[in-house]
């Protein structure tokens, strides 16, 4: 019973970490890229991208001697990589999308001529977005949202102990893991980011996650005699 | 059987509903206003819309978030809005400008009045939406001049990675009610004050209708940034200008207003830009402000624009 609740609010804890993250992530990427659809598309996309290679990643672990401390494992991992975010976010940008302070690229000069009935106006386009986005975008977040996508079906194995009530045990984990969600995304959106800077917001959601899984590896320690390995 | 019943008589509801909202929506849109254009941009919702009565058409991002820009029917190069001829203003603070750097286009109002009364100012326009533009040719009778570029591009973006340098940056970037927060951040600031030429400024449109933490925090965020600081407050439409220079020294008044008069010898502005000055002039160095500035790291724009300011510790609170 003990087990079941420390499963379901790990993975409310963890489904309230990963939406955090994915708030700061516009945060942390707007003042570099702007705040076009392009850039919300981007990083919408990869979290989803990282939950669903994570989703399977975490299904095929949770297959092969399910433990908690592999869980805890997975969440250190996450933790970690989250709270060292704003330490990357400056190589990463300069790498995918270089050129700061140089004269206009040639290509953005060549005039083209506008549409419309003003007149003709020599307008210079704006680079495409929509790789150094992605790239970008897939560089920082992707191992996070991998990492924090495995929680639920891992989570899941353990919760359920018997195959008749799989569809049950699968839905209470993943149900809870969203309202985590719902909590992690307005909170951050209407406390956290005016509490603190998204450097705060980063180290503490990569803190809170860290300590979620040393706390999963020390339950196993202590719970080994009673719960033997599956 | 009950339940096929309730769901079409939800569903009949729902049709009802919607129709009724829809006609409400039509009645209150009739009168005296002729919708010229209402379009989803990649950005916004762009609505051209002319108001016969007064004889004007404006620019709006939707139904209700007031207006972006407004031009006299008859007089596409007038300055309607009272806080674009404050910002006008900024080109009397420099002693001589001649590149000048407009970030938001908008109904193209300012770019109108420089490209009338100083074609040789060289003039480059940012602006973010591409539809901006084609509207702003097509209903807003803004035309091509030698001296003039548009550049596609977010505001940041193009001051980052271009390295041309100007004299007079104004920045006018709004979305819908607010400014982008990665235009309101000191790292933003110092980005365009290191893209200013010697003895260069900016000038920054601010609509705060009501006092709050953010506008005290950009406020700080100016005065941390520039040597010399000032603050118009553009009558009662609720806009602000605050000006960032380079100079040595401070300008009075005075000094400034006589600049006005000298630039606007000449020229039909349609407005004194002289006694604009003179009534709007207040040094912002003079005031202590209490509010951290704002960085990219940490700028919750949203949230203090709801909060109630700490006042001002000495000087006139605007």
């Amino acid at each position: 019973m003990t087990m079941r609740l420390g499963l379901l609010t790990t993975v409310f804890l963890a489904g309230g970490a990963l939406m955090s993250l994915e708030m700061a992530s516009f945060r942390l990427v707007e003042p570099e890229f702007g705040s076009g659809i392009e850039v919300w598309g981007s990083l919408i996309s990869v979290f989803l991208g990282g939950l669903a290679i994570g989703a399977v990643a975490g299904g095929w672990l949770a297959d092969r001697r399910p433990a908690l401390w592999k869980l805890g494992l997975v969440l250190l991992a996450g933790g970690a990589v989250t709270a060292i975010l704003p330490l990357c976010s400056d190589p990463v940008f300069a790498f995918t999308f270089p050129g700061e302070g140089a004269p206009l690229p040639p290509e953005w000069l060549a005039p083209s001529a506008a549409e419309g009935t003003g007149g003709q106006i020599t307008i210079y386009q704006p680079p495409d977005l929509r790789w150094p986005a992605l790239t970008a975008g897939a560089i920082l977040f992707g191992l996070p949202a991998i990492l924090l996508g495995m929680v639920s079906p891992y989570a899941a194995r353990l919760f359920v102990h018997q195959l008749p009530n799989m569809g049950s045990g699968v839905g209470q984990v993943y149900g809870v893991s969203t309202v985590g969600s719902i909590i992690g995304t307005l909170g951050t959106a209407f406390y956290l980011v005016s509490w603190m800077g998204t450097t705060w917001l980063l180290a503490l959601n990569g803190l809170l996650l860290a300590a979620l899984g040393l706390v999963l590896t020390a339950a196993h320690a202590l719970c080994r005699d009673r719960h033997p390995a599956a | 059987m009950n339940r096929k019943v309730l769901f079409i008589g939800l569903g009949a509801g729902l049709a009802v509903g919607l129709l009724a909202l829809w006609v409400a929506g039509q009645a209150a849109g009739a009168g005296n206003t002729v919708v010229r254009y209402d379009r989803e941009s990649k950005y916004y919702r762009i609505r051209v819309v002319d108001y016969l009565n007064e004889g004007r058409r404006c620019l709006q991002f939707s139904r209700s978030r007031g207006i972006q820009s407004s031009m006299i029917l008859g007089e596409p190069d007038q300055l309607d809005l009272r806080y674009s001829r404050s910002m006008v203003a900024a080109l009397a603070l420099h002693p001589a400008p001649k590149q000048v750097l407009l970030v938001g286009l908008g109904g193209g109002s300012i770019p109108k009045f420089i490209q009338k009364h100083f074609p040789d100012l060289h003039l480059d326009i940012v602006e973010l939406d591409p539809d901006i533009v084609k509207v702003c040719q097509e209903f807003f009778q803004f035309k091509a001049a030698a001296s003039t570029r548009v550049i596609v591009m977010d505001g940041r973006m193009y001051l980052k990675r271009s390295s041309q340098t100007y004299d007079v940056i104004l920045l006018d970037a709004y979305a819908g009610d607010r400014v982008p927060f990665h235009l309101t951040t000191l790292e933003f600031v110092q980005l365009v004050k290191s893209r200013l030429n010697t003895g260069g400024l900016a000038a920054s449109n601010l609509w705060e209708p009501a006092a709050n933490r953010f506008f005290h925090a950009e406020l700080k965020t100016y005065q941390m940034t520039f040597p010399q600081t000032y603050l118009f407050k553009c009558g009662t439409s609720g806009n602000f200008i605050v000006f960032g220079s380079l100079a040595d020294q401070a300008t009075t008044a005075n000094e400034w207003a006589n600049r006005a008069k000298t630039l606007a010898a000449g020229k039909v502005f349609g407005f004194s830009l002289a006694s604009l000055v003179r009534s709007e002039y207040m040094r912002l160095a003079d005031l202590r402000i209490a509010e951290q500035p704002l960085t990219d790291d940490k700028a919750p724009v949203d949230t203090l624009r709801h909060e109630s300011p700490q006042g001002f510790e000495e000087g006139q609170p605007p």
